[in-house]
């Protein structure tokens, strides 16, 4: 028998999907439209923390109120939110690895920019 | 534009003309469609709890073929495998002398505290994906491989430093694998020498009791079932890929200068 609990469940599972679906789809476009590597890299980051941090949560929920999965269900849930937290780790050490390491390398241009402050660091010899 | 064309319809061609002289067994005969017998054999036989004289005490029957029924096999793929990392070091050899100073302070903070939680769970999945291999799908090989991937991290991330610091040395590495290697050749034949000892009959290779030799390895541990001898064998497999991999991982993120000093040679050349 379904309660309304997982109902609730389900329903908001489905809820974070659609987001994450949305946000990949604003990753991918913002990729191809956006003018330089950084601004990419923060719409690439968007895809993996908007596009598949949260569908995963969204994945666990549907899994907790899923009834007809028996046992099964916390085994699903649990390994999606493990896999959930070690996605939220990565994407954002990943991109800030890529970003620090490009602006060290000089890698790519920096223009259009309004303030960078590693530039200005760098310049005093902070970094 | 006209050249492309061409050269995809002979792609097309060539791959069309290679299907039709498969399809209609230019390469011999056609494996039929339903489980051969040999398959069938093996499924029924693995875990077949009727006929001990004849299982391998593993659930996985891909571990059981691999380390049991075709032994001998895998255990030369280990030593091509143990042979192509002796002649990357081999290569090296001058590499590994070179002490190393390298005061690199790695990455930055962030990527070194996301990278040590990382690294735990790798090294936790590597190590489920060997102890577990003669219970689900895996194997000393690929967990090591996997388990390879946590001091590559490590290197990148801390610094080469990190690993020197902690006195992970090449010797220590290569004694592990070299060790590894031995156990594994021991796993092999142990059966064998036990027999001679008590003055029974055993095979190279043997797991379980055959009906005309009657030692074997234990198929249980408790209540879970080991496999007999497959999980020493992906236990040894394991830490010999582990660290042959490291090994080579070390090797090659040398110093640029110390690297292209190896591969240029000396003056007069080798």
């Amino acid at each position: 028998m379904t309660t309304l609990i997982e109902w609730v469940l389900v329903i908001a599972g489905q809820f974070l999907i659609t987001i994450g679906v949305l946000c990949d789809l604003v990753a991918s476009i913002a990729m191809l439209r956006f003018p330089n590597f950084y601004t990419r890299l923060h719409a690439a980051t968007v895809g993996s923390i908007g596009g598949a941090f949260l569908p995963i949560i969204g994945v666990a929920l549907v899994a907790a109120g899923s009834d007809f999965l028996g046992s099964y269900r916390w085994f699903l849930c649990g390994a999606s939110l493990v896999i959930a937290f070690i996605e939220l780790l990565l994407a954002g050490a990943g991109s800030h690895a890529l970003a620090r390491a490009t602006h060290r390398a000089r890698a790519a241009p920096t223009k259009p920019v309004i303030v960078d402050y590693l530039e200005e660091d760098r310049g005093k010899g902070e970094v | 534009m006209l050249r492309d064309l061409v050269f995809a319809s002979l792609l097309v061609i060539i791959i069309l003309a290679l299907t039709y002289l498969t399809y209609s067994g230019g390469l011999g005969d056609l494996p039929p469609r339903d489980v051969r017998v040999i398959a069938s054999n093996y499924l029924n036989l693995t875990y077949n709890q009727g006929i001990t004289w004849l299982w391998a005490a593993s659930p996985e029957a891909v571990t059981a073929i691999v380390w049991d029924y075709r032994g001998l096999d895998t255990l030369f793929e280990t030593v091509v495998f143990y042979g192509a990392i002796l002649a990357a070091l081999t290569l090296f050899r001058s590499v590994s002398k070179v002490p190393e100073f390298v005061s690199s302070a790695g990455l930055s903070l962030v990527v070194k505290r996301v990278t040590a939680i990382v690294t735990l769970a790798i090294l936790a999945v590597a190590a489920s994906t060997a102890l577990h291999g003669h219970l689900t799908p895996g194997g000393g090989f690929q967990g090591g491989a996997i388990a390879s991937v946590a001091p590559l991290l490590l290197l990148v991330v801390f610094g080469k430093q990190f690993f020197i610091e902690r006195r992970i040395s090449y010797s220590k590495l290569l004694t592990i694998r070299n060790a590894s290697l031995a156990l594994l050749g021991f796993t092999s034949v142990a059966l064998l020498i036990l027999g001679f000892l008590t003055g029974f009959q055993a095979y190279i290779f043997q797991n379980q009791a055959k009906t005309v030799s009657t030692l074997s390895y234990p198929p249980y541990l408790l209540d879970v079932p080991l496999g007999g001898s497959l999980f020493f064998f992906n236990l040894f497999e394991f830490l010999a890929v582990a660290s042959g991999f490291t090994l080579v991982f070390t090797i090659l993120l040398s110093r640029d200068e110390t690297l292209r000093k190896e591969l240029e040679g000396e003056e007069l050349g080798y």
